[in-house]
């Protein structure tokens, strides 16, 4: 055997890493010490429950909010300690779809797609408004251009933050809950671009999402954020395999989708009748 | 030392003080000058018409009335004392130096700065800012330099018009009103004001635009929790700005009145 084994260094193809990250709003730990890796052309999913601090985690992820402490190398670079300069840069090989689209208003669904070709890409307007009518096929909104997002449904909106997202071509995807608010077939398609995108075009993403059947359908590596008393710590964390088998009662009660269990979102239905007996 | 624009244009990361925001927007034009593409003429003239052009008919119905009064005002008192021919010079004069900057900033602040103000502070609660810098698409290049440029061009631009409109509502009062031969009227307002009274008006005008627009872009760019939060800053962007307006006027004038 060889004693030094060339490309195979696992460390190379990491794109994202974070170590320690804590987020506390007003003495309330959010994200507590998360340590995790996400490697070039998986689809990592964050799952977790309503709260438990997703979006919080994406917007530090992409350099949107400088973390209480810890550190965040986003292709190699300390993104928590980047310049404006810096963060610009690498801001230019990521994509991020926001949970709420964050469309810009004033503009068309097409001058919202077109916006970042226009800021950072020498092509000539003609071409642009062809990739903007591809992306929007992607989506499934073609004839969609001259739309406002007032005039769109929550979904379309969604399905208009995802092309916007892609139209740089990015190598790396940020999608915040990409699904939720469509329907199944187009929960279906979106995930189908997710997949499409990560499996033949290479990109890497990052998906936070609450819906397991999406979940399972993309990921190739899965997170699980805990709230309640498990607030802010790795609840769980490997392939979709892993997770499906992991005994963990909080992560077996996310992925069931069942009220009860140990996830403290309301009494259990024996404590419930026990507490209106007890006021009785 | 080593001075760059580009480090104007960052000046003090992510935090947005009134200052840094006045740093960042004198780099990027300096910035803008040196590299085509950074200021883009477009938006600029759309914001000229969406700040300034739809400003103008406001504008010009108070100083209509200005002029008006101005020239009715007057008659009265400078009527006694048979000094009747010193109306057109009091409306001129009055106009380029004081009312007509004061008043069309007034109206452009009601108007404009506060649409700007709430139109940013929606941007911003719509997250539509954070997803501008996640495009690295810098806001204060992409939003608030073609306010700034807009508002430091048309300002005066309206100003001189609403002199005009002035005017002419002076000369309604003073020919129709009084009999004053229109001949007259004209001699004496455009032969009283030297050029320097027009230009004191115009340097006030010139501060009070970056008054308004930067109180307005300031204000909106901070906005935090909600439509609540984009009223407050709308109402801020407005109080302030009349406030810092009638400020600067004062130091303005003093210095011209004592020190040129
Ligand atoms: N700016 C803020 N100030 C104080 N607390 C905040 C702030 N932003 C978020 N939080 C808190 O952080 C927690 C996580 O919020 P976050 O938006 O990240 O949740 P999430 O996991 O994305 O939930 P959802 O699935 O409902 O979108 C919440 O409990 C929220 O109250
Ligand atoms: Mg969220």
């Amino acid at each position: 055997m060889s004693p030094t084994p060339k490309k195979t260094n696992p460390s190379s193809d990491v794109i994202l890493e974070v170590k320690d990250l804590v987020q506390s709003y007003n003495g309330r730990a959010v994200l507590n010490g998360l340590n995790f890796k996400v490697r070039k052309g998986e689809t990592f999913v964050i799952m977790g429950g309503s709260g438990c601090g997703k979006t919080t985690l994406l917007r530090i992820l992409i350099g949107a909010q400088k973390p209480t402490s810890g550190s965040v190398h986003l292709f190699g670079e300390d993104i928590t300690k980047a310049s404006s300069q810096e963060l610009d840069r690498i801001r230019l090989r990521f994509g991020m779809n926001f949970q709420f689209g964050a469309l810009f208003q004033s503009m068309t669904v097409g001058e919202n797609i077109a916006l970042p070709l226009q800021e950072h890409s020498q092509v000539d307007p003609s071409l642009i408004e062809m990739i903007v009518k591809m992306k929007l096929e992607l989506v499934g909104l073609t004839g969609f251009e001259n739309f406002k997002p007032s005039e769109l449904s929550g979904g379309m909106r969604k399905r208009v933050g995802l092309a916007r997202a892609l139209a740089l071509d990015p190598e790396l995807l940020f999608s915040d809950e990409p699904t939720s608010g469509l329907d199944p077939v187009m929960t279906a398609v979106v995930d189908q671009l997710t997949l499409d995108s990560t499996r033949k075009i290479g990109v890497t993403a990052v998906v936070v999402s609450h819906d397991m059947t999406s979940c399972f359908r993309i990921a190739t590596h899965m997170l699980m954020l805990g709230n309640g008393p498990r607030q802010g710590e790795i609840i769980a964390e490997g392939t979709p395999d892993e997770i499906r088998a992991n005994p963990d009662p909080f992560l077996q009660q996310f992925v069931r989708g069942e009220a009860d269990g140990p996830i403290a979102f309301r009494l259990s239905q024996d404590d419930y009748l026990k507490h209106l007996l007890q006021e009785g | 030392m080593k001075f760059s624009f580009e480090s104007l244009l960052n000046a003090g990361g992510s935090r947005l003080t009134y200052g840094l925001l006045n740093l960042r927007i004198l780099g990027w034009i300096l910035y803008g000058f040196t590299r085509p593409g950074i200021l883009v003429p477009s938006q600029i003239l759309s914001q000229v018409i969406r700040i300034g052009v739809q400003a103008i008919p406001m504008a010009s119905l108070v100083s209509l009335s200005v002029g008006f009064i101005l020239a009715m005002q007057s008659s009265t008192e400078l009527g006694k004392m048979g000094a009747d021919s010193f109306i057109p010079d009091l409306v001129s004069l009055s106009l380029m130096r004081e009312l007509g900057p004061l008043l069309v900033a007034i109206i452009v602040v009601g108007r404009s700065g506060s649409a700007v103000a709430a139109e940013l502070g929606t941007m911003k609660v719509n997250e539509e800012i954070e997803a501008l810098r996640v495009m690295a698409i810098d806001p204060i290049r992409y939003l608030v330099v073609p306010r700034f440029i807009a508002l430091m061009i048309m300002l005066p631009c309206m100003t001189i018009f609403g002199n005009c409109v002035g005017l002419v509502g002076g000369w309604a009062v003073c020919t129709l009103e009084m009999g004053m031969p229109s001949s007259f009227y004209i001699m004496r307002a455009m032969q009283r004001p030297e050029l320097w009274d027009l230009f004191s008006g115009l340097i006030k005008t010139a501060v009070f635009a970056h008054i308004i627009i930067t109180i307005a872009c300031y204000q909106g760019l901070n906005v935090e929790g909600g439509a609540e939060g984009v009223g407050r800053a709308t109402t801020s962007a407005v109080v302030y700005s009349i406030l810092w307006i009638i400020i600067a006027d004062t130091i303005l004038t003093g210095l011209f009145y004592f020190v040129l």
